[in-house]
């Protein structure tokens, strides 16, 4: 909005009666002005922070999903190096704890071996902090 | 004498939000653009993990096949012996197996034939499996004296993501 340039009196009681004109660039910013600008720039930091929020939060659930596709191939292979020395009608025990946090499970649960001419299918599930699960399966079978 | 024109500077402020704004929508772009890649290349690991062991256990379901096979007459050296197709992990894969040739000689002198199998496993497209298209390979030995196998030892077993 043009403002308009108002003859300001200086001294009206002057006899001389000088009058000098206020540029612009002195009268400075309304109320509204200012208020504006604090909410525009307030919603482009928001904007920025939630972004970057988002970023990190994605981070770390990337970070446990690679996580647990290292426990769940770890887990895979104890679970299948367990049962190589499995005898048909025996158990096989995993030797593998998952780290802090992390939770590994098979199933169907109870460790049995396999009898030698029917390989079994195992279940695996992995979860981790975050709630991230995963699951895949493994055939196992006795040597 | 010409006055300055205190005015001239109005139009910077509009820049300078546009600027801004772009700059903000860059960086948001930037990182949904990290975070969309990250997650991608996840997807692809699983998928590989999956796979990988999806061969390894219908492999494994060959093993078994060929060890009920202990009583039939053994195939010749390097002839197709079979194949099996199954679904495991969402994924179709087709395991192959052949005879390989091997001999060993015992402790008392005597040759002793062995039967090794080699096994393949590729995605399944219908047909056998093409070379470039094999995600593992494994050669089994199978311990057999006289009737029922009575064990088997993996002698290879290596994948190809």
């Amino acid at each position: 909005m043009q403002r308009a340039r108002t003859p300001t009196p200086i001294n009206p009681t002057s006899a001389s009666r000088r009058w000098v004109t206020r540029g612009r660039g002195d009268l400075g910013d309304t109320l509204v002005e200012i208020l504006f600008a604090v909410v525009i720039i307030g919603i482009t930091v928001a904007a920025l922070m939630s972004s970057l929020a988002n970023a990190g939060n994605a981070a770390n659930v990337q970070r446990n999903s690679v996580q647990i596709d290292l426990v769940m191939r770890n887990y895979a292979e104890a679970t299948k190096s367990a049962v190589q020395s499995c005898v048909d009608g025996g158990t096989y025990t995993v030797a593998y704890a998952p780290p802090a946090g992390f939770t590994a499970s098979a199933t169907p649960t109870g460790n049995q071996c396999p009898r030698v001419s029917v390989p079994v299918v195992l279940q695996l599930n992995v979860t981790a902090p975050l709630g991230v699960r995963q699951a895949m399966q493994i055939r196992i079978r006795t040597p | 004498m010409t006055r300055p024109d205190v005015d001239r500077d109005r139009g910077a402020a509009l820049i300078l939000a546009i600027a801004l704004v772009v700059m903000v929508g860059a960086i948001s772009g930037g990182l949904a653009a990290l975070v969309t890649s990250s997650l991608n290349n996840r997807s692809t690991l699983v998928l590989v993990r999956d796979r990988e062991y999806a061969a390894d256990a219908v492999v494994e379901q060959a093993i078994t096949l060929v060890r009920a096979q202990s009583g039939t007459p053994l195939a010749l050296c390097g002839t197709p012996g079979g194949f099996v197709v199954e679904t495991f992990n969402s994924i179709a894969i087709r395991a192959e197996w052949r005879n390989a040739c091997g001999v060993i000689r015992g402790s008392d002198g005597t040759v002793v034939a062995q039967r090794n199998v080699i096994f393949s496993a590729c995605p399944s497209t219908g047909s056998a499996c093409a070379e470039a298209a094999v995600v593992l390979r494994a050669q089994v030995n199978f311990e057999q004296s006289t009737g029922a196998v009575t064990r088997t030892y993996v002698q290879s077993w290596s994948f190809r993501s």
